[in-house]
């Protein structure tokens, strides 16, 4: 997929001013957050049960195999051969489209079945099929809408129709169906279930991301709750599995671990309705399962956070909590960050792989407010991170040189407390001034876009210091 | 290059590869796969059955009890006239010798195809901490009885409910060794929050999944 990240202010913009997408994302945003929250509170009330020590263990889990990266992919090779799967590496999204084209060409495939998996989208996976003449269908419920949709890409890593209502999704239905339109949402799942069912029975082929590979016995672990993951992997004989080299956790007991955070930070389920573990090729007298297996691993700018400060977002498991809780998500969707993956998870992954001076707003469209890194089930330090994007970009000369000069000049005089002191209480004075006796203010010419969206607060009175320097001194303590 | 050198030698550098690291890492791999250490969970002591019932019913699956195996087919037939729902059916090669016939079901032992209404299954055995079935695949238990079908109908022996994911392997490892093809973990009906984050059951796999539980077994 193109990344379109250079253009977030832009588009966040329009994002913004599009009242049908404010409207949509005002009834879905606070579905996800209270049932992550209640889901919590549920798991805490069992007895010996501690949310908290889950995601210590949970990091721990995905840290234990970053540090030994390399040494735990051969494992599962060697684990995941054994049982025949042929298990094939991807640099890049256009090895991934050569690989999975060639597969499909070997096998004589003219469809493949699809479970949503965010790695193809990064390697524009369904174009290339399509070029090759083999028709890609996208079958979990929200990938398939946009796929009819001329393509649109998704909004959301777990709900890839978050941006829209189902009034849009009834005519869209209606118009490449052609079926009267409806207007109950359980009608429209049937009509898509119907369409698709003849997908799932026809083609030769399924292809599915994997949330995670199980070192010790070689295994792709699948989590959906339609149901079309198992369909994929089930029915057609062969069986693509695209996955990032980063997906891998040692044994099936840290699979459980990770099992009990993934759905509930997702979508505050227990458990999602499907979770299968799926080792190998079909065997002697088995009536179902693929006759041929093959994992892709797949690097696409992975391997270069090993190592690096960065190296904890390797962690992630992509639930999406991130997002769901992001201020910013929440108000400008999904869209406006341009590339596959939105919100603090995105805006860290998406300069990250798709070079730091090609997305230089992502790191800055967060308020830091550490929502997002309260509610990670991996505990990946999200804000940080995005802190770390914004240093390396003033590093690497990416800001404009008026700001660079602002950040050395606060820098300059930060150092020094005296100047500080003085030049912190002329700027509230002055501010205060500006106010004009009341406690906003309306316009500043130094921060123009920040004013237009809303009012500054003005300053009650007094700086910090000297407040507190106030303070100090009324507890009888030497002033300084 | 090839790809993997490639992408395995990036990650080796990074990382600061050795020769003397590569075996530390090899015996870490190796201990991690003794050690198997389940992470924390919580604690679910007692009545294992209560907790698997009613997690089960939060996942919208219905739930039936009898006293012996073969009680089973009479209790399937009372649930699907129940429901007006058909009396044919696909059943696992597993449950094949129970007596469907005479409770009036019209079972065929065979793989599922997608005209199927009714699956019946066993399971391997039952989660209790959230209400799930756990189905290993193989020639007498095909994966597709459980999926294909609008309704599931799925036969658990109620010594077969443990704790958690983690007895559930265990027990595995100790009575298949190697694990099957598909281990499948079912909690209800498939069901989809796509379209303004509303559930709706029965999106691609069954609509509706009814649980019976066999006390004698």
């Amino acid at each position: 997929m193109r990344s379109q990240a250079m253009f977030f202010k832009a588009r966040a913009g329009d994002k913004l001013a599009d009242r049908q997408l404010q409207a949509n994302l005002g009834k879905a945003k606070s579905r996800f957050v209270e049932g992550r929250a209640q889901a919590v509170v549920d798991y805490d009330a069992a007895p010996g049960a501690d949310f908290e020590a889950l995601r210590d263990a949970a990091s721990a889990i995905r840290d234990r195999v970053l540090a030994n990266l390399d040494v735990w992919l051969e494992t599962f090779e060697d684990k995941a051969r054994a049982r025949g799967a042929e298990v094939l590496y991807a640099r890049d999204g256009a090895e991934i489209c050569r690989l999975v084209v060639d597969i499909a060409r070997r096998h004589g495939v003219t469809k493949a079945a699809k479970s949503k998996s965010m790695l193809s989208e990064e390697a524009g996976l369904n174009e290339a099929l399509a070029a090759a003449g083999i028709e890609p269908v996208e079958t979990d419920l929200g990938e398939y809408i946009l796929q009819i949709n001329d393509n649109e890409p998704p909004s959301h890593i777990i709900a890839p129709v978050f941006h829209k209502s189902k009034e849009e999704v009834a005519e869209l239905f209606a118009r490449t169906h052609h079926t009267p339109k409806k207007d109950d949402i359980a009608g429209m799942a049937r009509e898509a279930r119907e369409v698709l069912r003849e997908h799932f029975m026809s083609a030769e082929m399924g292809i599915s991301g994997a949330n995670f590979l199980i070192a010790e016995t070689g295994s792709a672990a699948l989590v959906t709750n339609e149901g079309n993951g198992r369909m994929v992997t089930t029915l057609p004989k062969v069986h693509v599995v695209v996955t990032g080299i980063e997906k891998l956790v040692p044994t099936l007991e840290d699979f459980s671990t990770l099992m009990r955070l993934l759905p509930r930070s997702a979508t505050g389920q227990r458990i999602s309705n499907y979770v299968s573990v799926l080792t190998g090729v079909k065997g002697e007298g088995d009536l179902d399962g693929p006759e041929h297996l093959y994992v892709i691993l797949v690097d696409n700018g992975r391997a270069s956070l090993v190592g690096t400060e960065f190296e904890p977002m390797l962690r992630c498991i992509r639930c999406g909590a991130c997002m769901n809780h992001c201020p910013v998500y929440q108000s400008v969707g999904g869209h406006a960050y341009g590339w596959v993956y939105p919100g603090p998870m995105g805006s860290v992954l998406t300069p990250l792989y798709t070079g730091i001076e090609n997305a230089l707003d992502l790191p800055h469209a967060s308020t830091l407010c550490n929502q997002c890194g309260v509610v990670c089930p991996v505990k990946i330090p999200l804000p940080e991170l995005l802190r770390k994007l914004r240093e390396k970009q003033v590093d690497l000369k990416l800001r404009p040189w008026r700001e660079r000069l602002a950040l050395r000049l606060w820098g300059w005089v930060a150092a020094r407390p005296a100047l500080y002191g003085f030049a912190a209480r002329t700027a509230v004075r002055y501010l205060n001034r500006r106010a004009g006796g009341t406690d906003r203010i309306r316009a500043l010419r130094a921060v123009p876009d920040w004013t237009a969206g809303r009012d500054l607060a003005a300053p009650e009175g007094r700086t910090f210091r000297e407040l507190y320097a106030e303070r100090v001194g009324h507890e009888g303590r030497t002033k300084r | 290059m090839n790809a993997r050198d490639h992408i395995l030698g990036r990650i080796r550098a990074a990382l600061g590869r050795t020769e003397r690291s590569r075996e530390a890492a090899r015996a870490e791999v190796k201990a991690t796969f003794d050690a198997r250490t389940a992470g924390p969970h919580p604690l679910f002591d007692a009545d294992l059955a209560a907790r698997f019932r009613r997690e089960a019913e939060r996942m919208s699956s219905t739930i039936d009890e009898v006293a012996a195996l073969a009680d089973v087919p009479a209790a399937v037939a009372r649930y699907l006239d129940a429901r007006a729902l058909s009396r044919r059916g696909v059943v696992w090669p597993a449950l094949a010798g129970l007596d469907w016939a005479g409770a009036g079901l019209a079972m065929e032992t065979r793989a599922a195809g997608d005209m199927d209404l009714v699956g019946v299954t066993g399971c391997f055995c039952a989660i209790a901490e959230t209400g799930t079935l756990m189905t290993c695949s193989g020639p007498r238990t095909p994966a597709a009885t459980s999926l294909l079908p609008e309704t599931h109908v799925a036969v658990v022996p109620m010594s077969r409910i443990v704790p958690a994911m983690e007895e559930a392997w265990a027990l595995a490892r100790s009575e298949i060794g190697e694990l099957p093809r598909a281990v499948n973990f079912i909690s209800g009906p498939s069901r989809t929050g796509d379209i303004e984050m509303t559930i709706v059951l029965g999106a691609h796999g069954p609509y509706r999944v009814h649980l019976v539980l066999v006390r004698g077994e």
